[in-house]
């Protein structure tokens, strides 16, 4: 059982963190840098959607990058429509769709000229998806191995839909060239400070609703599915429903991590919902601590944030991620929990160390008991 | 006619390249209960090899096979001694060990053979097509095929025929009693793994002359051998080749249909609404608890 004192350290923590980010503003004025932060900030918000359904009900996702790029693409649909038209049709039709022979705005498009229909649907467009998907593969009880199988298949598939559907999506460039989005005044471009804003709110929100949702009886719940599946299932639970509920959770978050992304990069493409995004995401929550909502957020923001610093060209970034899968097997065999458990690691140690050393006693006591006795 | 018969061979060859690819998967899940994400960075190293030593040693494609085993069934028996052999007691870690192999090897292949694409030449006596109970075929097709049976029986026999098949299917079935009976597990779970990376290998060297050869062509084979995989259960090599053909044909039925992705998609969905179906019929939940 955790106790008050814990609680209230783990509190303390998440204020903590989410105190620094929101004052990474007041000392960086650099927007080049800014954006970048604001960058790790939305792969935080990611890693710490997978970490809801990874590190609470161990479901494994590997397709989660699928909630991402359609969040993403959401939003740049909604900002090309609003785009001045430079290169565009008749009735303000997308670039790319003139130059594939589109004539009339496609219906699944239509919508997407409301911002309140364009926030919703990019929430609610993964959740749906999610929600399809568990429902197939958590009613049969497909688990463990079998859903990251499924789910990695899923984002292989989607993706290639997306590139082969050009004249729908833009194919391999994806969207590009969008406008700024602004809501209730406020103009969110990509190297704004505003943005940044609403990149570090959200991910304190997330980070303060996550640790609700986990400590409400729901999130024990579920913690006890990931634990043993199927003593929750002979205690009366529905285990599919709470699979699919923290399934669909985590897709939508996941989506407005998406539609933020966006904002920040000024476009969607393909790349958002590929494989090495995907792996990315694993890596960043098993590196910080798949069942630690912050442990998960740091991950990414130190991962990213040191490959940042480092270097951004191409053989570079081939060396790093060969790194992080090294650094990946490496925490995997001997630091399940991530580096954010390193403290409780060595805390156990200790505490089975100093239970050892008293344990011993007794044990002692008793065998020099009978002796004494005979002295006596 | 001719056309559908020219149809049914395109599947084959998907079928024959699938199966190799599936059935090192599932004799690698079936026996350890590991699920190898780097099987198909396996299926890569294999082409790679095959054009390493055409290039270097100037080696016809048939020849460098038995090199291509050895060599990707050497890595993945490295891989089974040095990461997952520590991981069998958690099943869903595996995933991740194997996730981080694969991208070390594609990684790996990248910065040492370089990231532009490859390209094989197909053993010159197998370009042209040949004459098949009256229709033209392409030889190398036909070659693909052959091989495959051939592995097929191969296997077979390793498992029901042979001393390390029998040790390996007590394994599978009461890990601990086999032990006590002087079994040892750790170096049979080492020579499946092995085994299973080597079939992976051969299937890239055959689907190399077919396609550019690229550190990422891994992913896509294996997702299809993974849905082989669920489809067909891993209790027996029958549900294997069966699964195996069935995807291989839909696959080429519906690319002929309309296009590759979308062929792709409809197996998909067909796949997921499968195991909604039949959970327990067409796959057994061997999740590995220890």
């Amino acid at each position: 059982m955790i106790s008050q004192r814990q609680t209230t350290h783990r509190l303390a923590a998440y204020a903590v963190f989410c105190v620094v980010i929101l004052l990474v503003p007041l000392f960086v004025s650099d927007a080049y840098l800014l954006n970048k932060f604001a960058r790790y900030i939305v792969f935080g918000i990611l890693s710490l959607a997978l970490s809801l359904s990874w590190g609470y009900a161990g479901i494994l996702n590997l397709g989660q990058a699928v909630s991402f790029g359609l969040g993403s693409y959401c939003m740049a649909m909604a900002l090309k429509l609003r785009t001045i038209p430079i290169q565009t049709g008749a009735g303000g039709l997308p670039d790319f769709m003139v130059w594939n022979n589109v004539h009339t705005l496609p219906w699944f498009w239509e919508p997407f000229h409301s911002y309140a229909f364009t926030l919703f649907a990019g929430l609610a467009v993964p959740a749906v998806i999610a929600f399809l998907i568990g429902w197939f593969i958590f009613r049969a009880r497909v688990s463990g191995v079998y859903v990251a199988i499924i789910t990695l298949a899923m984002l292989v598939v989607i993706n290639l839909v997306i590139i082969d559907q050009q004249r729908y999506t833009g194919g391999f460039n994806g969207i590009t060239d969008l406008t700024t989005f602004k809501l209730f005044g406020v103009e969110f471009g990509a190297y704004s400070v505003a943005t940044y804003y609403l990149a570090a709110v959200i991910l304190t929100l997330l980070l303060f609703l996550g640790l609700a949702l986990m400590n409400s009886k729901t999130g024990l719940i579920l913690q006890a599915i990931r634990d043993d599946e199927t003593r929750v299932r002979y205690f009366g639970y529905d285990v599919a429903n709470y699979q699919n509920f923290i399934f669909c959770v985590s897709a939508a978050v996941a989506g407005l991590a998406g539609m933020l992304y966006t904002l920040v990069m000024e476009f969607a493409s393909p790349t958002f919902l590929a494989v090495p995004i995907s792996l990315s995401i694993v890596i960043w929550c098993a590196v910080g601590g798949r069942a630690s909502l912050l442990g998960a957020a740091l991950g990414a923001i130190v991962v990213t944030g040191v490959q940042g610093s480092l270097s951004d060209s191409k053989t570079f970034l081939d060396t790093w991620m060969l790194i992080m899968g090294a650094l990946f097997i490496v925490v995997v065999l001997f630091l399940p929990n991530g580096l954010i458990s390193i403290g409780d690691v060595i805390r156990g140690r200790r505490q089975r160390r100093r239970r050892a050393a008293p344990a011993r006693m007794p044990e002692h006591a008793e065998i020099a008991a009978p002796g004494r006795s005979a002295a006596r | 006619m001719n056309a559908i018969a020219s149809q049914i061979s395109v599947g084959l060859s998907i079928a024959s390249i699938l199966l190799l690819i599936a059935l090192g998967l599932a004799i690698i899940y079936g026996t350890m209960g590991v699920i190898n994400l780097a099987h198909g960075d396996f299926v890569m190293l294999g082409a790679y090899s095959v054009w390493f030593l055409q290039k270097q040693f100037g080696m016809n494609l048939i020849t460098t096979l038995p090199f291509v085993f050895l060599i990707v069934g050497g890595v993945g028996w490295l891989a089974e001694r040095l990461l997952i052999r520590h991981l069998y007691q958690r099943p869903l870690d595996t995933i991740l060990a194997t996730w981080g192999i694969g991208v070390i090897l594609q990684q790996a292949i990248r910065l040492f053979a370089g990231a532009e694409l490859r390209y094989v030449k197909m053993p010159q006596f197998l370009i042209n097509p040949v004459h098949i109970f009256g229709y033209e075929d392409s030889a190398y097709r036909i070659f693909i095929f052959a091989l495959a049976i051939a592995l097929l029986v191969a296997t077979y026999l390793l498992i029901y025929r042979t001393e390390f098949g029998l040790r390996m299917r007590a394994i599978t079935q009461n890990r601990d009693v086999s032990r006590c009976f002087g079994i040892n597990a750790g170096r049979i779970y080492a020579l499946t793994f092995a085994y299973g990376a080597g079939l992976a290998g051969i299937a890239g060297a055959l689907v190399s002359p077919l396609k550019s050869v690229a550190p990422d062509m891994g992913t896509s084979y294996v997702v299809d051998a993974f849905l082989v995989v669920v489809l067909g259960g891993v209790q027996s090599l029958l549900g294997t080749v069966a699964s195996s053909y069935v995807i291989g044909q839909a696959d080429g039925v519906l690319a002929s249909l309309s296009d590759d992705t979308i062929a792709k998609a409809v197996v998909f969905l067909g796949v997921v609404v499968l195991i909604r179906l039949f959970p327990q019929g067409l796959f057994a939940m061997r999740v590995r608890r220890s």
